[in-house]
């Protein structure tokens, strides 16, 4: 066993093995110490020279326990590691003073360990696993605050996290039936996939697991959760959430969906629910006022370019490797700038409060980087992504290029605005903090400058790291195809005027605060869609579920009720038992067995 | 050590006699103690519970080298008391004899300064005796008798506390449960006149072309049979009795739910569909697919019961008539994998659901809470309780890595290899309201403030949150849950050892 393989155990094994301390109140303290640094062997896992390929199974674990380091795996580990590293060192700033850390950095290495195993998973259920523990540990981050607010959004999320999960159950149901067992990925799973398509489901699996998985990459309408949980759980956990897990929907994608198999419905319901995505999510998120939110509703758009471009990969038989290299950056690129975005709040949200500090220009000013990155501005990391998500569409699906290019430039401008409408209300936000604040309580200042800075520096090396994007992402993704790789200046001059646009608008009503505060006059609440759901399950609730209950119901449940009820009025009149009853009866048993032991015994010749 | 024992237990033919009466002799000296009598009580009980694990460990060493286990006496001519350990019966033996094990220390600490004790423990040891009995019966004449003598053992235990409320759910439990035995006791002897044997034998005892000559006398037989097992194996609609008699001490709940009586109805299931009738023979009476539309429903139907319960032993109680019918489904449809899915699920749901109760119990000893209502903020007064409970809780729901996402695999991929996919859909319909009414109660004691009354009884020893003997049962049976699952390769798992079973043809 090399020096990968033992990573490969502890990339997911460090978190986990923590986790299993949290019971235990006497190393409660070692978890809260330890977790902020569990991903650190993923990160020297990904940046191990040479590791891919490396593989550990343990057929005794589970359904036998298969992990593995691939091209794909490799390039989503990078941003998993990073992120998780990142993260970490900002929550263990950000949490210094919380009396509830110790739940958090639970949740938070459980979450970790199921993360950093759906990255390396190397079979069907391993995968289905490591999913299932992230998307219930991360319960506890969305609903860290305990308030009523974290509380609906951790019922909305759960909710909809247990009807993905039933979808990509009965999705991952039918790829082990057809293969046999647990396929692991790759053969395996090709010859599922075929299996499937012999018997005529291959269209309905795929569109269960698009289903199950979508859930957690947010497209709409299963984007519900999304604006809930993302703003509302600790800034560290919404970085997480929003940068790294949401991908591992896309992840999931790319690995269960079949890359053998063209099918067309499924596929091309993808992509316009993604198509769809992209211009709700602009026009949603433009109605925010929390930046947070805005930034939720920004990840609902920008996963509609994921679907978008898995949806044409869908429809093609034998994955396009330009089309895959597409999704992968798209997704790294993605995580990146949106975990910087979110990190700002929480730096925005924590600076030494003074009236006229030179931080409220500072932070929107940096935030702009990876907000410009998010737009798609040249040189930066979005119009790399950009720019091979559409050379890649244009060969997948060369029929839609023609009319999706236009509208696309249309959301790059609304991507902009979006972007805008963060920076400015996280300014608000910033002044009405320090209005309300203006000088905090001093003796606690010194300590306070201290974790600012431990919140400020993991921040700024993510800023970088997303700027510095151009040169490392293409040592990332897959080797072997990065020839398709745009270079930094490659259709800068394409990517630059939709962003100059946008910033143009957002210039003119940079003084106005809550400018795009509303569509129209119509007020859009964070969940949007949710609204009615939640009045309708209200209403549900208010059924007469009564009728199961004692039988008051009618047909043959009440009869049947009925009946029970007369059975036990009538057992109120059958005899008592007490001990020297049961002793009698004992006694009666052993002098009958006697007897029937000698009546053998004389019987027998 | 442990591999030479092996072949030196191959040929004991006397073992499970010896189980049976690990329990028995225990159990009768037991009756005749006094009440004070505590310590020498208490160390007989433990004694008989960890010399049967022992003696079954040693059956658990044999069978796999292919020993075979059996111990006949003749009773009277044409008649014999048949005890066969195959490896079929010692899943179920296993899980009785560990499973007692762990409630025996659970009820000693429950039942402290408690009177009748006595009387209870003695009947606690006829009751695993009677389902080890009858977990190893080797034809049907056997099984009957220790079948009934599992009934009226484990009346005393439903009555135990004596109030108004136990007396009735007692009653209602023995005309449920007698009922069901005289239909028993009629399939037992038709089966005898009609088929001409009672002996249990891998892939059905009654002849292929005899069932097709006589159609209607074999349904009749089939449809005795099943009545007399699905009052223990609380179908629908004779599943009442259940709910009712959770009114008894949680170990007796225990008992009730994972060791011994709803385990006793679906072996009798899986016996009457794999080693009286054979699945095939079943299935081309329509007596099959009868049992799966009946699990079906009674999957669903438990599930809708258990959503409206605030009474956390009530909502138990029907979440095992729902997850109970797990075991029947499986062994009822025509697949390996579906079969290895129920098999598996006996324990798997005993493991879990034992937990649940263990919890419980803890919940109303320690604190008098017995409503799901009252179980706000109650993980920060007992947190390795509820850490128990989740671990359960989640299993039932079929999440991995706990055991119950294995059951839910096999009997899911199970389903679609015979050709019924809507049964997928009703195991993860059931997947649902199992979130839907654990989650609540898993959420709320975590993450909610306190917000009721609770009659706090106080810590344990060493601050512990209660008395050790009620938290370490509950911790080991949701580790072995977590372990069950997590472990599920190894092939001395439950899954593991059903898949055993399936493969060597031993149903």
């Amino acid at each position: 066993m090399g020096v990968g393989e033992l990573l490969l155990i502890a990339t997911p094994g460090a978190p986990a093995l923590l986790g299993a301390l949290w019971p235990v109140s006497r190393m409660r303290k070692i978890l809260v110490a330890a977790a902020p640094w569990a991903a650190l062997p993923a990160l020297a896992l990904a940046i191990l020279p040479g590791a891919e390929g490396a593989t550990v199974s343990a057929s005794t674990l589970f359904t036998g326990l298969h992990l593995t380091l691939d091209t794909t795996g490799r390039a989503f580990l990078v941003l998993t590691a990073l992120l998780w590293v990142l993260a970490g060192a900002f929550a263990r700033s950000y949490h210094a003073t919380d009396p509830r850390r110790g739940a958090f950095f639970g949740f938070f290495v459980l979450t970790m360990a199921g993360n950093m195993g759906v990255v390396l998973a190397g079979d069907i259920l391993s995968f289905y696993l490591f999913f299932a523990v992230m998307t219930f540990a991360a319960y506890g981050l969305v609903a860290h605050r305990r308030d009523g607010e974290a509380r609906r959004a951790g019922r909305v999320y759960i909710v909809m996290a247990i009807l993905g999960e039933v979808a990509l159950l009965a999705g991952v149901l039918a790829l082990g039936w057809a293969g046999a067992g647990v396929p692991e990925f790759g053969s395996a799973t090709v010859e599922a996939w075929s299996a499937l398509h012999e018997a005529g489901w291959a269209s309905g699996a795929a569109a269960l697991l698009v289903l199950g998985f979508g859930v957690k990459a947010g497209v709409v309408p299963l984007h519900l959760w999304l604006p809930l949980a993302h703003p509302v759980a600790p800034t560290a956990a919404s970085a997480l959430l929003s940068g790294v897990m949401i991908e591992a929907g896309v992840l999931a994608w790319v690995r269960f969906l079949p890359s053998e198999l063209a099918l067309p419905a499924v596929g091309t319901g993808l992509a316009l629910v993604g198509v769809v995505s992209i211009f709700y999510g602009v026009a949603a998120g433009l109605a925010q006022d929390d930046p947070k939110t805005v930034l939720a509703y920004s990840s609902v758009s920008q996963m509609g370019y994921l679907a978008m471009g898995t949806g044409a990969l869908l429809r093609t038989e034998g994955w396009a490797t330009a089309g895959l290299l597409a999704v992968i950056l798209f997704a790294l690129h993605h995580g990146v700038a949106k975990g910087a975005l979110f990190l700002a709040v929480g730096v925005a949200d924590r600076t030494p409060p003074s009236p006229r500090s030179r931080w409220q220009h500072l932070v929107p000013a940096v935030a702009a980087l990876p907000a410009l990155a998010l737009a798609g501005a040249p040189l930066t990391t979005g119009a790399m992504a950009k720019t091979t998500l559409k050379s890649g569409l244009r060969e997948l699906a060369p029929a839609w290029y023609a009319p999706l290019d236009p509208v696309l430039l249309g959301a790059s401008v609304g991507t902009t605005l979006l972007m805008a409408r963060f920076l400015i209300r996280l300014r608000v936000r910033m002044t009405d903090r320090s209005r309300h604040h203006p000088n905090g309580s001093g003796d606690a200042r010194a300590d306070r400058r201290q974790a600012f800075a431990g919140l400020l520096a993991p921040w700024l090396i993510l800023v970088a790291l997303g700027v510095a994007g151009p040169v490392w992402l293409s040592g990332v993704v897959p080797s072997g195809v990065d020839a398709a790789l745009p270079g930094p200046w490659d259709g800068a001059g394409e990517a630059a005027w939709p962003v100059m646009a946008g910033v143009l608008v957002a210039g003119v009503v940079w003084r106005r605060p809550d400018f795009l505060g509303r569509i129209g006059r119509l007020r859009v609440p964070p969940g949007d869609l949710l609204i009615p759901l939640e009045f309708l399950a209200g209403r549900l609730r208010r059924l007469p579920w009564g009728v199961l209950e004692e039988g008051r119901g009618g047909g043959i449940v009440r009869a049947i009720h009925r009946g029970q009820v007369w059975v036990h009025a009538r057992a109120a009149r059958a005899a008592e038992w007490d001990l020297g009853m049961a002793r009698g009866t004992v006694i009666g048993f052993l002098l009958a067995g006697l007897a029937v032991a000698l009546a053998v015994a004389l019987a027998s010749p | 050590m442990i591999e030479a024992l092996g072949p030196a237990v191959v040929g004991w033919s006397e073992l499970p006699l010896l189980v049976v009466l690990s329990s028995l002799v225990p159990g009768v000296i037991i009756m005749f103690l006094a009440e004070e009598q505590v310590r020498l009580r208490n160390s007989l009980n433990l004694l008989g519970a960890v010399l049967k694990v022992v003696l079954v460990g040693l059956m658990l060493l044999g069978v796999p080298l292919g020993a075979e286990y059996e111990w006949t006496l003749q009773v009277l001519p044409g008649f014999e008391l048949s005890l066969v350990g195959d490896s079929l019966a010692l899943l179920f033996v296993t899980l009785s004899a560990v499973l007692w094990l762990v409630t025996t220390v659970y009820a000693i600490g429950y039942l402290e300064d408690s009177p009748n004790r006595t009387r209870f423990f003695a009947f606690f040891s006829l009751c695993v005796t009677a389902a080890t009995g009858l977990a190893m019966a080797g034809d049907l004449f056997t099984f009957v008798i220790f079948y009934e003598a599992l009934t009226w053992t484990t009346y005393p235990l439903v009555v135990h506390r004596g109030t108004e409320k136990a007396v009735r759910a007692g009653r209602v439990y023995l005309i449920y449960t007698f009922t069901a035995g005289a239909f028993l006791i009629l399939g037992a002897v038709s089966l005898h006149v009609v088929a001409g044997t009672v002996e249990f034998v891998s892939g059905g005892v009654v002849d292929p072309t005899a069932v097709a000559t006589a159609p209607v006398r074999y349904t009749v037989v089939f449809l005795l049979l099943l009545a007399g097992f699905s009052v223990k194996a609380a179908f629908f609609p004779v599943h009442g009795w259940l709910p009712v008699a959770m009114v008894a001490p949680a170990p007796v709940s225990a008992l009730l739910h994972a060791v011994a009586v709803v385990k006793a109805g679906a072996f009798g299931v899986i016996r009457l569909l794999h080693s009286v009738f054979g699945i095939e023979v079943a299935a081309e009476l329509g007596m099959a697919q009868l049992v799966v539309g009946l699990a079906v429903f009674t999957i669903i139907y438990g599930s809708l019961r258990a959503l409206g319960q605030d009474d956390l032993k009530r909502l138990l109680a029907f979440s095992t008539v729902s997850q109970l019918a797990y075991i029947a489904l499986g062994v009822a449809l025509m697949a390996p994998a579906a079969h290895v899915g129920g098999i598996v699920h006996l324990v798997h749901q005993g493991i879990m659901k034992i937990t649940l109760f263990f919890c419980a119990g803890l919940l109303s000893e320690t604190l008098e809470v017995k409503k799901v209502s009252q179980m706000a903020g109650v993980a920060r007064r007992m947190p390795l309780t509820m850490l128990a409970f989740t671990i359960a809780a989640l299993g039932m729901i079929g999440l991995p890595p706990v055991a119950g996402f294995l059951s839910k695999w096999y009997l899911g991929t199970g389903a679609l290899a015979a050709g019924a996919p809507w049964v997928v859909a009703v195991l993860l319909a059931s997947s649902l309201l199992n979130a839907a009414y654990f989650l609540p109660i898993v959420r709320t004691a975590w993450f909610d403030e306190r917000d009721s009354e609770w009659i706090d009884r106080g810590r344990g020893p060493g601050g512990l949150e209660a008395d050790w003997r009620l938290v370490l049962p509950a911790l080991v049976t949701a580790a072995m849950a977590l372990g069950a699952g997590l472990l599920g390769g190894l092939d001395l798992s439950p899954l593991g050892w059903a898949r055993l079973i399936v493969q060597q043809g031993g149903l």
